[in-house]
């Protein structure tokens, strides 16, 4: 079930203990692949080459402290498949702390920060795939993870055994499942660990990851997390990952539309609503989402961290997980029509907190 | 120094009088059950007989009843304050009450010539007994100067928000919106657990990240482990729901959310649960769909 910050130093363990679904040989190679003292000898040998010998043991080292996020430790090369509010920033620390870094993006521009940073660029998300050990992939949706995994030149088609693949992309756990199941087939591992943290998380490298597949591939990324983030936890099998970070999603989507309510029944009431935001902020149900957000929404204002189409993407999707158990979700059924009026009025890449848009009554004609 | 009176001391009432006794002030205490007021003359509290006898004493009375009813009943009935109320002396009510209660009440202590102030608490039994409530006052603002020195004792924000009603009104929403969360909090619990996650592991995800807050935090663990006991009994959450809502369809505010989190509250009040803490509605939204 649910494992909490599992240390590197368990590391030996986990390779000792690697799925029954990779052979002994894949594990031995991908040992390789992130063993600082043979990769840069052997890059670019066919794997048959390698010695059978048990290759961690010397390199251990290199994974056996947790605080350790300095490029020297961390030998492989490192992907990075789309650059938007979130891959951006999360790209550029890993650069900053001296990863060797393949970045692409749809729209090639968003590229050019990171190359200027040091960072090299690929066409497609294949190439990036077949010159890099470990590919992490941020996308927007379900439906752009599965284009960029499996679609024509698509990372799987430069994926083989030796290689990873962390989608960090917020999907249900069917598109991941699926997207797991085109990766594992060429031999490589699958991670799935979508985020919670929005814009600015990810630029502090403060984000959460809620990881779920192959436990080796965690283990080897964990450095990488965790220079990008401030917590990871490991949560299982592939869909467990993506579960979670919908139920907290949900959990948010419900919040900030109550929260909204709140701000207009108070305003309308005749209340000060940023005395409201001041009162809730000193109470049992203070949380920085409200702390950070209340005070632009109550001018009227959506500086863009989270889009709002993402949120109601979200909580579309933790429906649609509620539904495949049986469970009834009136809270965020609610929530959700209010992110759909939202959108229906323009909102899209506002951020979520235009929620509170919804609750104005607007006529037709003033619709954005 | 002064004497301050005390009415209600129930939950909340018990412990905020405690505080004021522990820090010096005389308290002169009343409650409708006598025998709760043993604990605070044992440190140093006066009794009176009734809500007049304490007004008759008492330079400023301060009040924390249940509900509107309770709240009147101190006020209009046989041996009420009124019957004592005159210039000079204070009445603060601190009881969570719809708006007319709360004028009416006002209404009736300024034609007698005194002074009143709304002063509904944020908190639930341990911010009383640690003195760390959220004082949300409204009325005469002499009188609120005047009670500043207890509401630092009780409290640890106090806002005066201007006329009468204004402090009642700002209450309902604050627990307008913690009814919300907690009912997509019990949402979330049920959804990982269904979808084969550990709720703990929820729990600590949350409490990491943007939505985390002290209410998660405090009953997340008692809640997966079914157990309820009253901090903030549920029947009063579904009275703040209802009354919140009351507002809302006053001024044609649409609130679909909280509209839907009552109905969770009323379910669980129908199903016997109103004497519980109000973390009780996960017990509702536990309850599978039947397959058809």
């Amino acid at each position: 079930m649910a494992m909490t910050f599992v240390k590197a130093n368990q590391l030996s363990t986990a390779i000792l203990t690697s799925p029954p679904k990779t052979t002994v040989s894949t594990a031995m190679a991908m040992c390789s692949s992130f063993s600082p003292r043979i990769t840069k000898q052997f890059r670019g040998r066919p794997i048959s080459s390698f010695p059978v010998k048990p290759l961690f043991s010397g390199s251990f080292k290199a994974f056996s402290s947790q605080a350790t996020t300095k490029a020297d430790d961390i030998p492989a090369r490192v992907g990075f498949l789309g650059l938007g509010i979130m891959g951006s920033p999360m790209a550029q620390n890993l650069i900053k702390a001296g990863c060797d870094v393949t970045v692409w993006n749809r729209t090639k521009s968003k590229c050019d920060p990171l190359v200027s940073l040091g960072a090299k660029y690929k066409s497609f998300p294949e190439e990036v795939a077949a010159s890099c050990d470990v590919t992490f992939a941020m996308l927007a949706d379900p439906e752009s993870a599965v284009e960029v995994a499996c679609g024509k030149h698509g990372a799987a088609s430069g994926m083989s055994p030796g290689k990873g693949y962390v989608d960090i992309s917020t999907v249900d756990a069917d598109t991941s499942k699926l997207i797991s199941g085109h990766i594992k087939a060429t031999g490589a591992l699958f991670l799935e660990a979508p985020v919670s943290g929005s814009k600015k998380p990810a630029e502090d490298g403060q984000l959460i990851f809620l990881a779920a597949g192959d436990r080796y591939l965690y283990e080897i990324v964990a450095p990488f997390l965790d220079i990008m983030g401030k917590s990871r936890f490991y949560l299982g099998d592939v869909g467990n990952g993506a579960a979670m970070k919908l139920v907290v999603n949900m959990i948010m989507g419900s919040m900030m539309a109550s929260f909204s309510e709140g701000l207009l029944l108070s305003e309308k009431v005749g209340l000060d609503p940023s005395v409201l935001v001041e009162v809730v902020s000193q109470g049992a149900i203070s949380a920085p989402m409200f702390s950070t957000k209340g005070p632009s929404m109550v001018q009227s204002q959506y500086p863009t961290a989270f889009p709002l189409k993402h949120q109601q993407k979200d909580l579309r999707l933790a429906l649609g997980l509620a539904e495949s158990v049986s469970q009834h979700t009136p809270i965020a059924a609610a929530a959700n029509e209010l992110y759909k009026v939202a959108k229906s009025r323009g909102l899209s890449d506002q951020d979520f907190s235009a929620v509170i848009e919804a609750l104005k009554a607007k006529l037709q004609h003033q619709t954005k | 120094m002064e004497e301050v009176g005390f009415l209600g001391l129930g939950i909340m009432g018990k412990a905020m009088s405690m505080n004021l006794v522990r820090h010096g002030f005389k308290v002169t205490v009343w409650n409708r059950t006598l025998s709760r007021c043993d604990e605070l003359v044992e440190h140093g509290a006066s009794v009176a007989e009734s809500p007049a006898a304490v007004v008759k004493k008492c330079k400023y009375t301060i009040a924390m009843l249940s509900d509107p009813f309770a709240a009147r009943s101190v006020v209009f009935d046989k041996d009420g304050i009124l019957g004592e109320i005159c210039s000079g002396k204070g009445y603060i009510d601190m009881s969570t009450v719809d708006t007319d209660t709360s004028s009416k009440i006002s209404e009736a202590i300024t034609s007698k010539g005194g002074y009143f102030l709304e002063a509904p608490v944020s908190g639930s039994k341990k911010p009383a007994e640690d003195g760390q409530l959220v004082i949300l006052a409204a009325g005469e603002k002499a009188l609120y100067e005047e009670a500043v020195p207890a509401f630092n004792v009780m409290g640890k924000k106090s806002f005066f928000l201007g006329q009468v009603g204004n402090g009642a009104k700002m209450k309902l929403v604050v627990n307008m919106i913690m009814g919300s969360m907690m009912t997509a909090f019990s949402e979330g619990l049920v959804l990982a657990d269904r979808g084969g996650l550990n709720p703990q592991t929820l729990l600590d995800v949350l409490d990491l990240g943007a939505i985390a807050n002290p209410m998660f935090k405090l009953k997340g663990p008692t809640m997966i482990q079914n157990s309820y006991s009253p901090a903030f009994p549920l029947k009063h959450q579904q009275k703040d729901m209802r009354l919140a809502l009351a507002l809302g369809d006053e001024n044609a505010v649409s609130m679909p959310v909280a509209a839907a989190a009552n109905e969770a509250f009323k379910k669980a009040r129908s199903m016997g649960l109103g004497d519980l803490d109000f973390s009780a509605v996960y017990e509702i939204v536990k309850v599978p769909e039947k397959s058809s």
